[in-house]
């Protein structure tokens, strides 16, 4: 088992990329984290390479072996189908991964390790499903909406690698619907609304997951080895109205149960809440996952359970305006680096990124080598 | 507008101080469920000395009383969120709300006679077995009911799989223990040594005209031993007679039954004429029986992949409920005093 030190992140412009970057960063036995997408990050990253590149462009191979990658990241599937066109969805992630694990089994690839994050939203949401789902289980009824279609075919590409290349360590992790102050998904945004709409007459056993707890067990599947597949979610269950409760909001029973996910569809022209069909059979039927392989295998303790982290978003969905206003951290960093480059000093990366699929890696902050002293305070973390 | 000043005089009240009109209004509407059971109590004393027999049941009056006290607490509790519902969706609060109520028709309606609970564990797995009849599925409440009285456990029992499509049922179902009848969930609920009842007809066994009352159908195809078998569990056969004749069946519109959804639509003598007063059961008397287990330790998981094994219990659950229906119906004189 050799050690994690290179590795590749992909969709780093949005919450799973970045924050695992973040996180990686703080290992000092991770020698170099690259991260590619097509926008840049979110937040501010030390010591993170950025390059602006298309998954889908067949350079990435090229990159992989460049930069001798031991451990690729596959964050980039995008779940949250309001960020993007349905085309562009499937392009980013049945394209998009298809590419990225071709480059990853190469004869000459160098990885070694493939984690790649996928969503229970394989499983489905049927009425006739098992009540809990392991991982083994498979969905009876092939998906009718394009995004799960999708998800199955990302899943089979996993799948494939993994028979491919056995001698590489598979990771493929099915993580619940998360909640939490940074990520924006379909259910924060449904229990931001003062009347959440819910299907008449049904009340879903759903699961959440706090977002720290998700990028904690992401993190683990980097640092070390977990073969297979595992779901993760939040420990506990909670009924749909419950976690209205919780929330504080009131349980608008608003959809029809035939044809649930048509009059979800007005609605989503009204208030722009992404919520896709396959999320609102989500929302009829629901879906609870076993977790116990996860907590077996995985040395991580979830901090929150279902019902905390609903809790928990509540409590700060409560301050939201007062924290937002108060919030400026962005504008810092951007203040400091305008600063340092006025001193003269590295600022090569921040703006600079190429357009098209290079690969040549633009460094953002190369901090502990070509350190110039321009964050001291950074160092001895990035270093030792 | 009366919680309101409730709270506002309770505040007071707490303080010491001001023991004005409010409070003692207050007070009167804490203490009247008391002082009506009570009053009711006495009466139903003086009646019985009066008459020389019960004309005012206690025991279902306190039901009645516990009935409108936990609906009470329940939606309080409810409102805030603070429950816990298992990973099935069960509640173990909800369910207790909803005992006392089913004990008054345990009790009182059907006047349910249970023989042979103690072959129930007090603890532990089992999986009981019954026969299934009556429309709607009301005799697996009766069973939870009298496994409940024994031993306090609650019941899992199997639902059909349509349950789950079905509005207002499919939470209903799931908040009061049931869970849709898969190999899986089955295996869990064992694992976690839960009573878990299953019905093996199915709705074949509900949606079967009244002319055939009492003939058990066809016993699935022995998917209950082979859970039995895997998990090691004692089978428990029980038959319940009385349940058959709550809604005689005369005939079923399929027609209509595919257009809704239902695996069967039923014409009885009072439905759908009377409307919604039609889903009332008829009050017959009702007896189950709960049988010797069946143990299933000594043969091993291994015996589950033996299908000829497997059919061969299954049979033998099958005849002894089968049985013990005859038996019963041999000793019943009338379908409604029993």
């Amino acid at each position: 088992m050799a050690e994690t030190r290179r590795v590749l992140i992909t969709g780093v412009s949005r919450f799973w990329g970045c924050q695992l970057a973040r996180r990686l960063e703080e290992h000092p036995s991770i020698e170099r984290i690259i991260a590619i997408d097509n926008n840049a990050p979110p937040i501010e990253l030390h010591r993170t390479d950025f390059i602006r590149a298309d998954i889908r462009h067949s350079l990435i191979g090229k990159l992989l072996t460049a930069l001798d990658i031991d451990t690729v990241v596959h964050a980039g599937l995008i779940v949250d189908p309001r960020r993007a066109s349905p085309r562009m969805v499937h392009e980013t992630n049945v394209i998009g991964t298809m590419n990225l694990i071709a480059a990853c089994s190469a004869a000459t690839s160098p990885v070694r390790k493939l984690v790649v994050k996928s969503s229970t939203a394989v499983y489905g949401s049927e009425p006739d499903d098992p009540s809990i789902w392991s991982e083994t289980m498979t969905r009876r009824a092939p998906p009718r909406d394009t995004f799960t279609r999708d998800l199955d075919e990302v899943e089979g590409y996993v799948r494939d690698f993994s028979l491919r290349r056995p001698e590489a360590v598979t990771t493929l992790l099915r993580f619940a619907n998360v909640l939490g102050p940074t990520h924006v998904t379909p259910f924060a945004r449904l229990f931001d609304l003062s009347a959440v709409p819910t299907v008449a007459g049904f009340d879903p056993r759903l699961q959440f997951l706090h977002e720290n707890d998700a990028i904690s067990v992401l993190e683990e599947a980097v640092l070390r080895d977990h073969a297979g597949t595992y779901n993760v979610a939040g420990s506990g269950v909670v009924v749909l109205s419950q976690a209205i409760s919780l929330m504080g909001k009131f349980n608008l029973q608003l959809l029809p149960f035939v044809g649930a996910e048509l009059t979800m569809g007005l609605v989503n022209r009204i208030v722009p809440l992404g919520f896709a069909p396959h999320l609102t059979r989500f929302l009829q039927y629901g879906r609870v996952v076993d977790t116990g392989a996860m907590q077996g295998a995985f040395d991580v303790r979830l901090e929150h359970s279902t019902s905390a982290t609903l809790v928990e978003h509540a409590r700060l969905r409560r301050v939201r305006d007062i924290v937002r206003a108060e919030q400026s951290y962005t504008y810092e960093a951007e203040l400091e680096d305008f600063l340092r480059s006025q001193r003269g000093s590295d600022v090569g990366g921040r703006r600079t990124a190429t357009a098209s699929a290079a690969a040549r890696p633009v460094a953002r902050r190369r901090a502990p080598r070509a350190g110039n002293g321009s964050r001291p305070q950074r160092e001895p973390e990035m270093t030792s | 507008m009366s919680e309101r000043r409730a709270t506002s005089s309770t505040k007071r009240h707490s303080n010491g101080n001001g023991r004005g009109p409010l409070s003692s209004l207050e007070s009167l509407y804490r203490d009247l469920p008391g002082t009506a059971m009570s009053a009711t109590g006495t009466l139903a004393m003086r009646l019985r000395d009066v008459t020389g027999r019960d004309v005012i049941d206690l025991e279902s009056l306190q039901d009645i009383v516990s009935i409108g006290y936990r609906v009470a607490e329940l939606r309080s509790q409810h409102r805030s969120g603070r429950y816990n519902v298992d990973e099935f969706g069960f509640d173990p609060e909800f369910a207790n709300t909803l005992v006392p109520f089913f004990k008054l028709v345990y009790r009182r309606y059907w006047r349910v006679d249970s023989v042979g609970l103690e072959h129930v564990p007090e603890h532990g797995s089992a999986l009981l077995v019954s026969n299934h009849s009556g429309v709607l599925p009301l005799d697996g409440v009766m069973i939870a009911v009298a496994v409940h009285e024994q031993t306090d456990r609650f019941v899992r029992p199997l639902i059909a799989t349509w349950f789950g499509s079905m509005p207002m049922l499919s939470w209903f179902l799931r908040r009061a223990g049931g869970t849709l009848g898969h190999p899986d969930d089955t295996l869990r609920l064992l694992a976690r040594d839960e009573l878990v009842l299953v019905f093996p007809e199915g709705v074949r066994g509900t949606g079967k005209p009244f002319r055939e009352r009492y003939r058990l159908r066809r016993f699935g195809r022995g998917g209950f031993v082979e859970m039995a078998l895997r998990a090691g569990v004692p089978i428990v056969p029980i038959s319940v007679v009385g349940a058959e004749e709550i809604y005689p069946m005369i005939a079923d519109l399929q027609p209509l039954a595919k257009l809704t959804g239902f695996p069967y639509f039923p014409i009885t003598p009072t439905w759908p004429w009377l409307g919604p007063l039609g889903l009332v059961p008829l009050p017959t008397k009702w007896r189950i029986r709960f049988h010797e287990p069946v143990r299933t330790d000594e043969h091993g998981a291994k015996a589950a992949d033996d299908p000829s094994f497997v059919m061969r219990i299954s049979d033998e659950v099958r005849d002894t409920i089968q049985q013990g229906l005859v038996t019963e119906l041999m000793n019943r004189r009338s379908v409604f005093r029993g």
